[in-house]
C-alpha cells in the first residue's frame, strides 16, 4: 500500500463530496410536483463519491504511481516548476482586486506590463518593449470592445475622478 | 426550401460584413492552427467574445472560419518545420515533412491544402444531406432518450479522451456538478450558493470554458522558463510557392483515398469527442494499409499527405452534423458554438433546423464558403505565420490572458465572471497536472443543465424509471454508454484474451436488441445485419480460441 498524489486528490474529493452532500440537505423544497431541486445534484455527488473512492483504492493499491517521496516533489523543484504559473495567478488576483480602482484600461496595461516583465526579465530594452506591447495591445482591445462592440468596460475610480 | 437556401446564401455571400468577418476568422484560425501550443478549440473559444455584438449568423460564420482555417493551419507548421501545429495534423508530419525535405515544399503544401479543401467539401455535402435527416430521427426522442443520449455523449468523451477512465469520469461528474450551482431552472431554488448572491446566477458557460481550456493552457505554455522566453519556433520555414495545379491532379488521381479518408473523418466527427486528432491517424493508417506503395510511407508518399488532411477537415463537418441535428456537441469546438447559439437565445436540438432554417442553412453555406477562404488565404497567412513564430510564448500568453479577462467581462458586464474564469483556470491547470482530462468536464458543464432538464421532464411525465430501459432509443444510448465505458479496457486487453475477442461481436449483438424493438423495417434490417455480423465474428473468434 502506498500514498501518492492520487491518494491525496481522492481524499480531497471525498471531503468535497461530503461537504456538498451535507449542503444539499439545505436546498429548499418548495413543494412543487415533480423532481426536487436537490435530486439531480445528489445523484451526481453520490456518483462522484463512488468514483473518488475507486480512485482512492486504486491509488493505494498501485505501486508505480507518483510516489510522494520522489525527487520531483522536493520544495525547490516544486517552486521552480510552478514559479511562472504562480506569477500569473498572483498578477491576475492583483488585477482583479484593483479593477474597481484602476479600471480595465489602466489595470489591463499594468497587468500585461507586470506579467511580461516578471516572466520575461528586467533588462532595460525588454522593459521598453514590454511597455510598448502592453499599451498597444490593451489599447487596441479596449478600443475594439468599447467602440466596436459597445461594451462598457470598468472605467475605474482613477479615470472617473480624473 | 429553395427560398430559405437562397436567403441563407444571401446572408453569407452577399453580405460584405459577414464575408469580412469570415475572412478574419479564417485567417485567425489558420494562425491558431499553425502555432504549436495553440489549438483550434482555443482559437474558437477566444473568438467567442467578439461574436456577442454580431448576429447569430455572423457569429457562427466567423467561428466556422476559425474552425476550418485551424485544421489547414496545422499543416503549414508540420510541413515547414516538422512540428505539428495541432494534434489533428500529427499524421501529416509523417510524409509531409519528408516531402518538403526532398525538395518539393510547394507540392507538399499544395497536396495538404487541396486535400483539406476536398475533404471539407465532401463533408459539407454530407452535412447538408444528413443533418436534416438525423434531425427528423431526433424528433422521435422523448426526454428519456435525450437524457440517455447525454449520458452516452459523456461516457464516450471519457473513454476517448485518453488516460485513466476513473479520472475521466470524475472530471465529467465535476462538470455536471458545476452546472448545478445557482438557481435551478425547474423550481427556481438556489443551490450551493453558501450565502453569496453572485452564486445565485450560477457559473456562466463561457467563463468556465475559457478558464478551463484557454486560461489553464496558457499557464501550461509559460511553465517552462526557457521555452516561454524563446521564440515559438526555433526552426522557421520560408515562403514557398504552392503548386496548385499539380497537387489537384495528384489528388484527383487518388480519389479512392480521398473519399475513404473523408468518410473516416466524417464518421469520427459524428462520434462525440472523437475529433481530428483521432481521424487523421486513422485515415493515415488505412491509406497505408490499402496502398501498393506501403514501403514509401514515411518517406514523402503523396497518399500519406492526402489521407490525414482530407480526414481532419472532414471531421469538422461530422462534428457539425451532431450539433445541428441533435444539439449535442461532438467536441469542444461545437460545444463553444452551442454556447454561442445560447447567447443569442437559440437552443439547438432536433427542431433547430425546422425552427431556425435561415440560421441552419447559413451554417451549411458558411461551412462551404470557409473552405474557399482557407485556400485563398493560405499563401498570405504563410507570411504572417513566419512573423508570428518569432514572438516568444510569454508575450502571447500575457496579452491573451488580459484579452480573456476583457472578453469574459463583455458577456454579462460583471466582474464576477472574471473571477469564475480565474477559479476554473486554476482548477483546470491543476487537473491537467494531476492527469485529469478536461474535455469530459467541459462537456459536463455544457450538458449538465440539459441532462437535468430532461430528467425532470421524464420524471414529470411518468414515475416509471423503467422507461429508461424499455424505450428503444433510450436503451440504445444506455447500451452504447456501457460499451463506451468498457472500450478503454478493450483497448488495453491483449488481443488473444477471451474478453478482447468477445467485445466487438457481443457489442454488435447487444446493440441489435433496441433496433429490433424500434419496429421499423429499415432498423430491423440493420439489426439483422448486426446480429449476423456479430454471430459470424463470434463463431470465428471462439473457433480460433478452441484451436489455440
Amino acid at each position: 500500500m502506498s500514498i501518492n498524489k492520487d491518494t491525496i486528490v481522492a481524499i480531497f474529493l471525498l471531503l468535497f463530496c461530503g461537504i456538498m452532500i451535507n449542503s444539499s440537505f439545505d436546498i429548499e423544497d418548495p413543494g412543487y410536483q415533480g423532481m426536487k431541486a436537490s435530486f439531480w445534484p445528489t445523484i451526481v455527488l453520490c456518483l462522484l463519491s463512488v468514483m473518488s473512492l475507486v480512485m482512492l483504492i486504486k491509488s493505494m493499491v498501485s505501486t508505480t504511481d507518483n510516489n510522494l517521496n520522489s525527487e520531483n516533489t522536493n520544495s525547490q523543484n516544486i517552486f521552480l516548476k510552478f514559479k511562472n504559473a504562480s506569477i500569473c495567478f498572483l498578477m491576475f488576483i492583483l488585477f482583479l482586486a484593483f479593477l474597481d480602482y484602476l479600471g480595465m484600461l489602466i489595470g489591463g496595461v499594468l497587468f500585461v506590463f507586470g506579467l511580461l516583465t516578471l516572466l520575461g526579465g528586467f533588462e532595460i530594452k525588454k522593459i521598453i518593449n514590454h511597455s510598448i506591447i502592453s499599451i498597444i495591445t490593451i489599447g487596441i482591445m479596449w478600443s475594439i470592445f468599447t467602440f466596436g462592440l459597445k461594451v462598457i468596460l470598468p472605467e475605474g475610480e482613477i479615470l472617473r475622478i480624473w | 426550401m429553395i427560398d430559405v437556401i437562397l436567403q441563407a446564401f444571401a446572408s453569407i455571400v452577399l453580405d460584405p460584413v459577414t464575408l469580412g468577418l469570415m475572412f478574419v476568422g479564417t485567417l485567425a484560425g489558420i494562425l491558431a492552427g499553425a502555432i504549436p501550443g495553440f489549438t483550434i478549440a482555443m482559437g474558437v473559444i477566444l473568438t467567442l467574445p467578439f461574436t456577442f455584438g454580431m448576429t447569430a449568423v455572423q457569429g457562427l460564420a466567423t467561428m466556422l472560419g476559425v474552425f476550418v482555417g485551424g485544421f489547414s493551419g496545422g499543416l503549414m507548421s508540420c510541413m515547414l518545420t516538422g512540428i505539428p501545429g495541432t494534434p489533428s495534423s500529427v499524421a501529416t508530419t509523417f510524409d509531409g515533412f519528408p516531402l518538403v525535405r526532398s525538395g518539393r515544399p510547394g507540392l507538399a503544401l499544395g497536396l495538404g491544402l487541396w486535400s483539406s479543401f476536398f475533404g471539407g467539401m465532401i463533408s459539407a455535402v454530407i452535412l447538408v444531406a444528413l443533418a436534416p435527416q438525423l434531425a427528423f430521427l431526433g424528433l422521435e426522442f422523448g426526454p428519456w432518450d435525450y437524457f440517455s443520449l447525454i449520458i452516452f455523449a459523456l461516457t464516450i468523451t471519457v473513454s476517448l479522451s485518453g488516460g485513466n477512465i476513473t479520472k475521466g469520469l470524475i472530471a465529467g461528474l465535476l462538470g455536471l456538478f458545476a452546472a448545478t450551482v445557482g438557481e435551478d431552472e425547474i423550481n427556481g431554488v438556489a443551490r450551493f450558493t453558501f450565502g453569496f448572491d453572485d452564486f445565485k446566477q450560477g457559473f456562466a458557460f463561457l467563463p468556465v470554458l475559457i478558464g478551463l481550456f484557454a486560461f489553464s493552457q496558457l499557464l501550461t505554455d509559460v511553465e517552462d522558463d526557457k521555452r516561454a522566453k524563446s521564440p515559438l519556433m526555433s526552426q522557421s520555414g520560408t515562403v514557398v510557392k504552392v503548386e496548385h495545379r499539380q497537387a489537384i491532379l495528384i489528388i484527383l488521381k487518388r480519389w479512392v483515398n480521398l473519399f475513404r479518408s473523408s468518410f473516416i473523418g466524417i464518421f469520427t466527427g459524428i462520434l462525440p469527442a472523437a475529433g481530428g486528432s483521432i481521424s487523421n491517424i486513422l485515415a493515415y493508417d488505412q491509406a497505408k494499409k490499402a496502398s501498393p506503395n506501403r514501403s514509401n510511407f514515411g518517406k514523402g508518399e503523396y497518399d500519406g499527405v492526402i489521407a490525414p488532411e482530407a480526414a481532419n477537415n472532414a471531421t469538422a463537418g461530422g462534428a457539425l452534423i451532431m450539433m445541428m441535428a441533435l444539439g449535442i456537441p461532438g467536441d469542444i469546438v461545437t460545444a463553444v458554438m452551442l454556447g454561442a447559439l445560447m447567447i443569442h437565445n437559440i437552443i439547438p436540438g432536433p427542431t433547430f433546423i425546422q425552427d431556425e432554417p435561415l440560421l441552419a442553412y447559413g451554417v451549411f453555406i458558411a461551412f462551404f464558403v470557409a473552405h474557399f477562404f482557407m485556400v485563398g488565404l493560405q499563401a498570405f497567412s504563410l507570411r504572417i505565420f513566419l512573423l508570428v513564430t518569432k514572438i516568444p510564448m510569454y508575450v502571447l500568453a500575457s496579452v491573451i490572458l488580459a484579452y480573456c479577462a476583457i472578453g469574459v467581462f463583455a458577456l454579462h458586464n460583471i466582474v464576477f465572471d472574471i473571477w469564475v474564469m480565474f477559479f476554473f483556470g486554476v482548477i483546470g491547470y491543476f487537473m491537467k497536472k494531476l492527469g485529469f482530462p478536461l474535455a469530459p468536464m467541459i462537456l459536463g458543464v455544457v450538458l449538465g443543465k440539459l441532462a437535468e432538464l430532461n430528467l425532470a421532464r421524464a420524471t414529470g411525465i411518468s414515475d416509471d424509471m423503467l422507461l429508461f430501459i424499455s424505450r428503444p432509443w433510450s436503451l440504445f444510448f444506455l447500451l452504447m454508454a456501457v460499451i463506451s465505458v468498457i472500450f478503454p479496457f478493450y483497448q488495453e486487453a491483449k488481443k488473444e484474451t477471451l474478453f478482447a475477442k468477445l467485445y466487438v461481436p457481443v457489442s454488435m449483438i447487444v446493440l441489435s436488441l433496441p433496433l429490433f424493438l424500434m419496429g421499423s423495417p429499415v432498423r430491423m434490417i440493420v439489426a439483422v445485419i448486426l446480429v449476423l455480423t456479430g454471430a459470424y465474428f463470434l463463431y470465428k473468434r471462439t473457433s480460433s480460441l478452441k484451436t489455440t
